[in-house]
This record gives structure tokens, C-alpha cells and sequence, in this order.
């Protein structure tokens, strides 16, 4: 008898713990936005406003802003986390010698917290004492505003978060590569298939599965992730570097508009779930 | 027979040029990248090394004319740091502990039985795996205020968990299952208990796994950011990520001292993952693959 219960025992602290602090929270962020709260507001009784906070975001420029940053900085990371990835992981696929070693080197950005690599590259894109407008100037190209022009600011940030996350996507498929057979290439060589060939008609059609996840998790890491940004900009200039996610971290935490920023987290969640189920498509096709 | 052979030697001359041009062109990309990889933490290591003055010199050069120690004092005597560099490790080694104690008993339920709604369960956890935790940060904010546990490790610890279990679940189950169950069923046989047979047989058969798993944990809490600024932020409380960030704020351009908090920031997590590296690879790899 009791070892019918026995399973579920063993399971009962995890769940507890996700069940308080990662489900719960999430009907209670649309409790939240249902309302009126803000960080003064937040011990007295909360007044209930229905769909204010939304009506308040979809005429709120700022947050049209952030939905901008937000696909400008999401297509951005995406494209060049995946591509340089891709490179690499083949790359090192090809015997290169102590490929061991370069794979633990090339993980490292990997290993770091999201705040030092921010730090690392408003170090190096400082305007006026940063080395990369110092090499500019050597070349004879001008200094550039990496962090204070608006319309450079996001892809600042896409660089330094191309470095921070390329080495997830390089380990993920590089697991995928090892999962290959190496066989059939020996099989597709004999049948006279260039390297480039086999790229295209072996390793990627097998990689697929890999691919679709790897872009389905790097896609949402892009959507929330807002360390970076925090960091480097604080969202400025204005709203300029503002994605969805850290316009909801701003509202809530800098202006003290909880209720607005639960608002524009469900939104996220919104975003999150079309993202998910758009690739889930792609993956079933 | 003469002109095949000349043939075949002169097809061998282009196949060799062919294969030295490719040779190149795929290290010659891979010294690029690797440059890439190391140009930002070289730079922020060597001025960590440098007076305040020499690391805005221009023009910057890249290894210190006098090598000081100065920056490295400075942080290792700021209250603040200290005490967040302690806040850390608490928080972490807590809830690295934490969660390889809750998810080594969920992976191997998973791993070990049969029971009513065993795919479902799996399916909700590899689905709360995609839900992004920054969606919490203000209900679990608004939460944790109204029962006054802001500002506090405890609640550091148990919200790092939803950071952690659900990959650590995954990694156990699959660990677990690459153990013979037949071990363990000979030693039930044998009268001992389940807990015994964990005890005395799977734990010490998996301790590479808890390894992976431990180390990945304590990479997640110690990194963290977003979670920790938002729910203990007050000096005293700070870890050391949120330390740093206000630290930064702080001490606007003297690179020299910030350079050196990076370094020392980087430090225990590095040697940690370079230190288990190859389990680190082979145990995401069983977990990809298994998936």
C-alpha cells in the first residue's frame, strides 16, 4: 500500500517549493495587475481597477518603444548567438587539435554572471577612456557613442550579449553533433560528398531537433533577459534600450508602479507563448 | 600507365593545396573567435592590476608599467563587499544543497517508478523549466513584503530553487538511470529499506551526478542577479552580484577598483567549471540527448 504513495513523497518537496514561489506568483502577478498598486500603496487596500493598467500600456509610447528594442534586441541576439554557435561547434567538429581544451576555454563567457559581462563590455565601449573607440581612433574612424546614441545603444548591447550567450548555443549543439554517427559521413566521402555538402545535407537535417530547441530557449532567454541591459544602460538613453522585459522591471522597481509592471509582465507572458508555439509548429513540420 | 600516374600525382598536389587552404581557414576562425572569447576578461584582469590613474591613461596599454595589489585591498577591505562576498556563499552553498536534496528525490521518483501521471508530471516540470522567472519578480516581491521575509537568505535560497530544480530533476532521473536497477532490487530483497537502499547503494553509485548537479546549482545562485536585487537589496543583505552592481554605481570610473571586484567575482566559479568541465559537457550532453 504504501508504496503506491512512495513516488509521490519523494516528489512532494520540489513540487512545494515550485508550487509557492513559481506558480502561485503567476495568478497572483494577474491579481496584481488587476489593481492598483504601487510601492507606497502597497500595505493599504488595493483598489480594484479592471483593465486600466492595459488601457494605461497600449497608450504608453514608452512601452511601443520597448516592444521595438524588444525585436530589434531579440532578432539580434538570436541571429548572431546561433550563427557564431553553429560556426564554432562545426568548427571544432572538424579534428581540430585539443578541441577539449578550446571547448572549456570557448565556454567561459558561459560561466560568468550577466552583471560582470555587462560591466566587461561598458569597460571596453566607454566613450571616452574604453579601448574598442580608442583602436577607432588608430584606424583614423571616429569615436563612436556606443552607450548614449540612441539608435546604437541596442546593438551595443546585442554585441556584448552575443558574447555572453554564444556559448550556450555552442555547447547545446555541439552535444547534437556528438550524437551524429560519425559513419555516415565516412559513407557520404565515399559517394563523393564535398565537406560543405555534408554540411548542408547531413549535419543539418540531423541537427534539426537540436536547432529548433536551441532557438525556441534562446529566443525567450532574449525576450527576458534584461541583466545586461540593466547594467550597461538602466534602459537609457530615455527609453532607448528599454526591452518589454526591463520596461516591466523599470515600472515596477524605479517608478514603483507594481501594478503597471504586473500588467506588462503578463504581457511578456503573451509574447513567451506565441514565440513558444510558433517554433513548436516549426518543429512538428 | 605512365599518364594515369601523372594524373593521380597531380590531382594529390591540389587535393594536398585544398586541405592546408581549409586547415587554415578553420583555425585561422577559430583564433578569431577565440580572441573574441578572451579579449574582454584579459583586459578587465590586466587593469584590475593597474593604479586608478594608469587604467584611464591614454593611450591604454595593455599590460600594467607597475603591477599594484592596491585595487584588490581596496575591495577586500569595503564592508559592503566583504559582507555580500559572505551573504553569497551563504546563499549559495544553502541553496545548492537545497535543490540537490529536492531533486535528487524527484529525479529518482522519476527514475525508479511507475506511477499514475508519471508523463504528465514530467511534461509540468519540463514545462515550468519554460517559464521565465523575471515574470515573478513582482508578485514574489509584493509576496515576501507582506510577510516581512525581504531582505532575507531564506527567501534567497527557496526562490533560487525555481531557477534550479526543474533542469536538476532531469539531470537526477537520467543519472539514476543509467544505474542497474537490479542493485538495488537485490538489496530489497535482502530486507532493506528503500532509504537504506539510497543510503548505501544509489548515493554513493551517483556522486559524479550530484556532482554535475551541484556544481551547476551553485553556478546559478552565485550568478544570479535579477532575483536578488529585486528581493534583498539592502546593503546588509546584499550578495555579492547586487554588491558589485551598487559598488558600480558607486565608484563611477575608478576602473582599477571595479576591474579588481570583476576578477574576484569570476574567481570561485571559473575553477569550479573548469575544474568539471568534462562532466559538466558529458552530463548536459545525457541530458540532451535523453530529452
Amino acid at each position: 500500500m504504501f508504496a503506491s504513495v512512495e513516488p509521490y513523497l519523494f516528489l512532494t518537496p520540489a513540487f512545494a517549493i515550485l508550487l509557492v514561489f513559481l506558480i502561485f506568483p503567476l495568478f497572483w502577478n494577474i491579481y496584481i495587475s488587476l489593481h492598483d498598486v504601487s510601492l507606497v500603496t502597497i500595505i493599504k487596500g488595493w483598489r480594484y481597477v479592471g483593465w486600466e493598467n492595459f488601457l494605461d500600456l497600449i497608450e504608453d509610447s514608452n512601452f511601443h518603444t520597448s516592444l521595438k528594442v524588444t525585436l530589434l534586441f531579440v532578432a539580434g541576439s538570436v541571429a548572431l548567438q546561433f550563427g557564431a554557435g553553429l560556426l564554432i561547434s562545426t568548427l571544432l567538429n572538424q579534428k581540430v587539435r585539443a578541441s577539449g581544451v578550446l571547448r572549456a576555454v570557448f565556454i567561459i563567457p558561459w560561466t560568468i554572471s550577466a552583471v560582470i559581462a555587462a560591466f566587461s563590455f561598458k569597460f571596453i565601449l566607454d566613450y571616452n577612456f574604453g579601448i574598442l573607440n580608442y583602436l577607432f581612433d588608430k584606424i583614423g574612424l571616429q569615436p563612436v557613442n556606443w552607450l548614449s546614441d540612441p539608435n546604437m545603444v541596442i546593438w551595443s548591447i546585442v554585441i556584448a550579449n552575443m558574447w555572453y550567450g554564444t556559448p550556450f548555443t555552442m555547447l547545446f549543439l555541439t552535444a547534437g553533433i556528438f550524437s551524429i554517427n560519425p559513419t555516415i559521413y565516412e559513407a557520404a566521402i565515399i559517394d563523393g560528398a564535398t565537406k560543405i555538402k555534408s554540411f548542408f545535407y547531413i549535419t543539418l537535417p540531423l541537427l534539426k531537433p537540436f536547432i529548433v530547441i536551441n532557438l525556441i530557449l534562446i529566443t525567450m532567454w532574449s525576450v527576458n533577459f534584461f541583466d545586461l541591459q540593466l547594467v550597461m544602460t538602466g534602459g537609457g538613453p530615455l527609453f532607448a534600450s528599454t526591452t518589454a522585459s526591463l520596461y516591466m522591471y523599470r515600472q515596477a522597481f524605479e517608478f514603483g508602479l507594481l501594478s503597471k509592471g504586473a500588467a506588462a509582465g503578463l504581457i511578456l507572458v503573451a509574447i513567451n507563448l506565441v514565440v513558444t508555439f510558433n517554433y513548436i509548429k516549426l518543429l512538428r513540420r | 600507365m605512365w599518364k594515369k600516374k601523372i594524373t593521380f600525382n597531380n590531382s594529390a598536389v591540389i587535393n594536398n593545396i585544398w586541405f592546408f587552404t581549409e586547415r587554415a581557414l578553420i583555425y585561422g576562425l577559430i583564433a578569431i573567435f577565440l580572441f573574441i572569447t578572451l579579449f574582454p576578461l584579459l583586459w578587465v584582469f590586466s587593469t584590475s592590476f593597474k593604479p586608478n590613474e594608469e587604467a584611464i591613461n591614454f593611450p591604454p596599454k595593455f599590460l600594467p608599467e607597475k603591477i599594484t595589489f592596491s585595487n584588490y585591498v581596496f575591495v577586500l577591505t569595503d564592508p559592503n563587499l566583504v559582507r555580500s562576498l559572505i551573504n553569497s556563499f551563504v546563499v549559495s552553498v544553502g541553496s545548492t544543497a537545497l535543490s540537490v536534496v529536492v531533486s535528487a528525490l524527484g529525479g529518482y521518483a522519476f527514475a525508479r517508478f511507475e506511477f499514475k501521471g508519471k508523463n504528465l508530471i514530467m511534461s509540468i516540470i519540463l514545462g515550468l523549466f519554460m517559464i521565465p522567472v523575471v515574470i515573478n519578480i513582482i508578485p514574489l516581491y509584493n509576496m515576501l513584503s507582506n510577510i516581512g521575509m525581504l531582505n532575507s537568505p531564506i527567501s534567497l535560497i527557496l526562490a533560487f530553487q525555481i531557477l534550479i530544480i526543474p533542469l536538476n530533476i532531469l539531470l537526477f532521473k537520467n543519472y539514476f538511470e543509467t544505474i542497474p536497477k537490479e542493485l538495488e532490487e537485490a538489496a530489497l530483497i535482502d530486507g532493506c529499506s528503500r532509504l537504506d537502499v539510497l543510503k548505501r547503494i544509489t548515493i554513493p553509485l551517483s556522486i559524479p551526478g550530484f556532482a554535475i548537479a551541484a556544481v551547476l546549482s551553485f553556478r546559478f545562485s552565485w550568478n544570479e542577479f535579477i532575483l536578488p536585487i529585486v528581493l534583498a537589496n539592502r546593503p546588509d543583505s546584499a550578495v555579492f552580484q547586487v554588491a558589485l552592481y551598487q559598488f558600480i554605481s558607486i565608484y563611477r570610473i575608478q576602473w582599477g577598483y571595479l576591474t579588481a571586484g570583476i576578477t574576484l567575482a569570476i574567481i570561485p566559479v571559473l575553477v569550479l567549471m573548469l575544474s568539471f568541465q568534462k562532466q559538466m559537457i558529458k552530463g548536459l550532453t545525457i541530458g540532451a540527448i535523453r530529452e
